[in-house]
């Protein structure tokens, strides 16, 4: 008797409930909505999402705290990953004034400490000044020896110290174009590789380099000019790059070491397909030229191999007095936060500015993917061989990035 | 008895499969419940970018049987008017001024200083908030360097679009003005590049003005956006419903308002329609407190990216498997259609074309649940109003613009043309492009809408009336009459089968009331 009468029941709410009219439709369902109603809430991880970018975490991570905040990577080619403390002000004097400081180590025990004082907005920011120190202690630098022949077996290593005191005025007189002095004093100094036993220390394998028994200090003078007509040089589609670099290095101690360093980068990007594909080229070369009895150490020539420049060679696999390098790179957008690469290329050293030429030239080849945010690479992954080999590097820049004048450009390790 | 009570129960059930309501067609929504208590609901952009992309979220068409066809529609097909969308131009043309004037809600910024309240530094592009003379306030954006007048113009045109095509948006204006039209009161803080704030001051207005380009008369261009008025509550969803909204009843991957805006965002390249794109105000209209639903941002449309010109990838997602597989195996040598596009040298429109513009491929930057549900009668519905732009009416829109170079306005105004046409040719072809039914003198009339925009080639209808009853849903032919003229039985339901015989599938049917001699359109169904 019971389940007749529930259904009755429910015949009859279910009369009740039919609505005569269109609004009346629209009403039920408002009511059904009405004992449903809650807050709006999203779900735990979109709220973290929202308030790690709402309320800055990343840029307050960047920014440390009080200015001090850590230090990632940055230092040279082989060092292993580099961590330390910064200490970045960018608001002294309503931002008029950045001031950094650094201190980092690396795995293999590198040490590096460097300050920097910059002033961005002089002349409606068209000048800028900076004035920069930096100390190095880097344990074992590979060096294989002088020349375009050097044997990959003859791989050594070499401590080099240096502490470096310098100023850079840099011009803006139009949009595209940039350039000014810089003058820097150099204490350099070498010494026996840590990595030895394992690779001999290069003081043993090359006693009579030139700089490797006696180190002295440079004045170093310079002028650069930069003409940038990128259209992203953060990453670049079309457009160009050319900077030239001139340095005049005088020996304060020893006067042997006297010499003359011109590097010249020059850099084209033939964006086709809307941009979506691009063929970036390079052309590089640093020469150098000394007076009668003088010479170039050889922590300050040019180097050829690694991930930047010969990706199928070891780092600093090449050195001379002279270097010639090209890469030409075809890249293809895989899609908006990626890009394929097929890259290729060559370059040699020598040790005069007549053998500089394109005969004998080393050469890799090889394929890599860039990894973009907001059209800027931000880790590359590159596998390039060569008659040594192949190499696979994991980078986190562009091939082509320019390293900020000064101490980086005029000295080839940074 | 348990039976007879179950034959009741049926019976009850078939009472509620009446097809038609004595208020059909409901032109206008109930008037809104109060919404008592609705809170500020940020959305992530990165969450909700990832969310759509790899896990698309709402309820979605089935992949067999029957599609799900849009709600929120009246027995004709439109959306009722209300809080998401009121009809306009293509149900009652606008006039030239209504047309330029856009959303009237807040007048143009008065002359005068303007007063910094807050001011934004993410991002390429500056922006600031700032109150006119009248308390007004509204949010100004202005143009990158490399592309003078391109998102203040595509803001100001796609304002007007989406306005005459019946959506709610805000009034933008475009002003200019000097840097000494600015007013920092103290107090108004900026937060720099490292999260902090600090006090703005006129040496960062200066600094941030070289970020903006200036015109030969040394002005700054930019566009007020009026606030809205009420409390903003963050974006709708493209899913699901707000649950703090008692009116907000059907799920907005099935409102019809909401798929039909594939077909404008199409049209007007509005690929970064992302959900926080869009905005809900809890305002109060007649006494009543209730959420209305916005679209905004238009910088981002047309040719513009907002701080770049659009990437040529406009039209296609962010990411997809399939495409992205093509592309990397195929190490660059498959080329997209995208990638052919041509783009004359424009920088104040940046990349807009109407080539390779195919309306049914284009998709916005991630998958939106309410595009990819949509159907053809979702986009008919679009299309239909989309083509109610003449020439003329999109020339005195896009002149909303104020191009300074004519060939901008020209390019922008024949793209939309064309890509009009290319909407009403893809569109009118999956429907029968009838519509504007009317009863004239006791017979039925149509407009063909591919016969009128010179579409398609006139359809030849053929005609079959059926008796309706609307308790059962049962049809009944009515031999032989198969004329215009409406059956003349009192208080009853007809219902007229409309058939092109080189377009079988495609069929309407348009159901008639007889009431007391006046007959009455009371709905309209599309199959295809």
């Amino acid at each position: 008797m019971l389940k007749p009468l529930a259904l009755a029941a429910f015949l009859t709410a279910s009369l009740s409930a039919q609505p005569s009219t269109r609004a009346q439709e629209i009403e039920q369902e408002r009511d059904k909505k009405t004992v449903l109603l809650k807050p709006e809430v999203v779900a735990k991880p979109e709220g973290f999402l929202r308030n790690f970018k709402d309320k800055r975490y990343l840029e307050r991570f960047g920014s440390g705290y009080k200015g001090f905040r850590p230090k990632l990577g940055n230092m040279v080619v082989g060092s292993g990953f580099a961590f330390g403390p910064e200490y970045y002000r960018e608001d002294i004097r309503n931002g008029e004034i950045t001031f950094r400081a650094s201190a980092q180590t690396s795995a293999r025990g590198y040490l590096k400490l460097a300050t920097e004082v910059t002033l961005p907005r002089l002349a409606s920011s068209r000048i800028n000044l900076d004035l920069r120190a930096a100390h190095r202690n880097y344990g074992a630098i590979d060096y294989y020896g002088p020349g375009p022949d050097s044997a990959e077996t003859g791989r050594s290593n070499y401590r080099l110290e240096d502490t470096t005191v310098e100023t850079v005025l840099t011009l803006k007189p139009s949009r595209h174009v940039r350039l000014g002095p810089s003058f820097a004093y150099l204490n350099i100094n070498v010494g026996p590789g840590t990595r030895s036993p394992r690779f001999i220390s290069a003081d043993k394998q090359f006693p009579n380099v030139p700089g490797m028994q006696q180190q002295t200090d440079f004045l170093r003078t310079g002028v650069y000019a930069q003409f940038d007509y990128r259209d992203n040089p953060l990453g670049p589609k079309n457009g160009g790059n050319y900077v030239m670099n001139y340095s005049w290095f005088n020996d304060q101690r020893l006067n042997q070491f006297n010499f003359r360093r011109m590097d010249i980068d020059l850099q084209q990007y033939i964006g086709f397909f809307n941009r979506t594909r691009v063929i970036a080229l390079r052309a590089k070369a640093v020469f150098t030229e000394t007076d009668r009895g003088d010479q170039v150490p050889f922590y300050l020539q040019p180097f050829l191999g690694g991930a930047n420049d010969l990706r199928g060679y070891r780092n600093f696999r090449f050195s001379d007095r002279n270097m010639i390098l090209f890469n030409a790179e075809y890249r293809w957008e895989i899609f908006a936060g990626l890009d394929g690469a097929i890259f290729a290329d060559a370059g040699k050293v020598s040790p005069r500015r007549g053998l500089t030429n394109f005969k004998d030239l080393e050469s890799s080849v090889g394929f890599g993917l860039r990894f973009n945010v907001r059209n800027s690479t931000f880790m590359r992954i590159d596998t390039a061989f060569s008659q040594e080999g192949l190499r696979l590097w994991f980078q986190f820049n562009d091939i082509f990035r320019q390293r900020k004048f000064g101490t980086t450009t005029g000295q080839p390790i940074y | 008895m348990t039976k007879s009570l179950l034959v009741l129960i049926l019976a009850a059930s078939a009472l509620s499969a009446r097809k038609f309501y004595d208020d059909d067609p409901l032109l206008v929504e109930p008037k809104p419940r109060p919404v008592l208590k609705a809170e500020n609901r940020k959305l992530s952009d990165i969450y909700d970018l990832f969310a759509h992309q790899f896990g698309p979220p709402g309820e979605h068409q089935p992949q067999k049987g029957e599609s799900i066809r849009a709600r929120a529609v009246n027995t004709l097909g439109d959306p009722m008017e209300g809080v998401w969308w009121e009809k306009r131009h293509y149900f009652k043309p606008m006039s030239r001024e209504d047309l330029i004037r856009g959303a009237n809600y807040a007048p143009a910024p008065a002359t005068g200083k303007l007063t910094i309240t807050g001011a934004k530094n993410e991002g390429i592009t500056p922006g600031f908030v700032v109150v006119d003379s009248r308390k007004q306030t509204y949010f100004v954006k202005f143009d990158p360097l490399s592309n003078p007048e391109m998102a203040t113009a595509a803001d100001s045109i796609s304002a007007r679009f989406f306005h005459a095509l019946g959506y709610h948006t805000p009034a933008n204006y475009l002003i200019e003005f000097t840097i000494d039209d600015f007013e920092i009161p103290p107090g108004v803080t900026l937060a720099d590049s490292t999260g902090r704030t600090r006090e703005f001051t006129r040496r960062d207005l200066r600094e941030l003005l070289l970020r903006v380009p200036k015109n030969r008369e040394g002005k700054f261009r930019a566009t007020a956006s009026a606030s809205l008025p009420g409390k903003t509550i963050g974006p709708p969803r493209w899913f699901g419903t707000r649950s703090d909204d008692v009116n907000d009843i059907v799920p907005h991957e099935h409102r019809r308002d909401l798929r039909g805006l594939h077909v404008v965002d199409a049209w007007l390249n509005h690929d970064d329609s992302r959900a926080i794109n869009n905005v809900d105000i809890l305002s109060k209209e007649g006494g009543v407190q209730h959420v209305r639903h916005f679209q905004l941002d238009f910088g981002s449309t047309l040719g513009s990216a907002t701080q770049k010109a659009n990437s040529p990838r406009a039209g296609v997602y962010f990411f997809s498997w399939k495409e992205s597989a093509k592309l990397l195996f195929s190490l660059g040598v498959y080329v997209p259609y995208w990638a052919l596009a041509h783009y004359p040298k424009l920088p104040s429109v940046g990349r807009f074309e109407w080539e390779t513009f195919r309306p049914d491929r284009w998709v916005p930057e991630y998958p939106n649940p309410a595009f990819q549900n949509r159907l053809p009668d979702d986009e008919f519905w679009a299309a239909k109003q989309i083509m109610a732009f003449t020439d003329e009416d999109i020339k005195t829109i896009v002149s909303t613009g104020k191009f300074s170079d004519p060939k901008a306005a020209d390019w922008v105004a024949e793209c939309l043309s064309k890509r009009r046409d290319k909407i009403g040719q893809t569109y009118f072809a999956k429907v029968l492009p009838l519509d504007q039914f009317s009863i004239v003198d006791n017979s039925l009339t149509w407009v063909d809408l591919g016969k009128k925009h010179n579409m398609h080639a006139p359809a030849s209808i053929k005609l079959q009336w059926s008796n309706f009853n609307n308790e059962t849903g049962q049809k009944t032919a009515l031999t032989g009459l198969t004329q215009n003229m409406i059956p003349g039985a009192r208080d009853s339901y007809f219902v007229a089968e409309l058939v092109d015989p080189t377009r079988p599938q495609q069929t309407i049917s348009v159901y008639v009331r007889q009431l007391a001699g006046q007959p009455v359109i009371v709905g309209i169904e599309r199959a295809w």
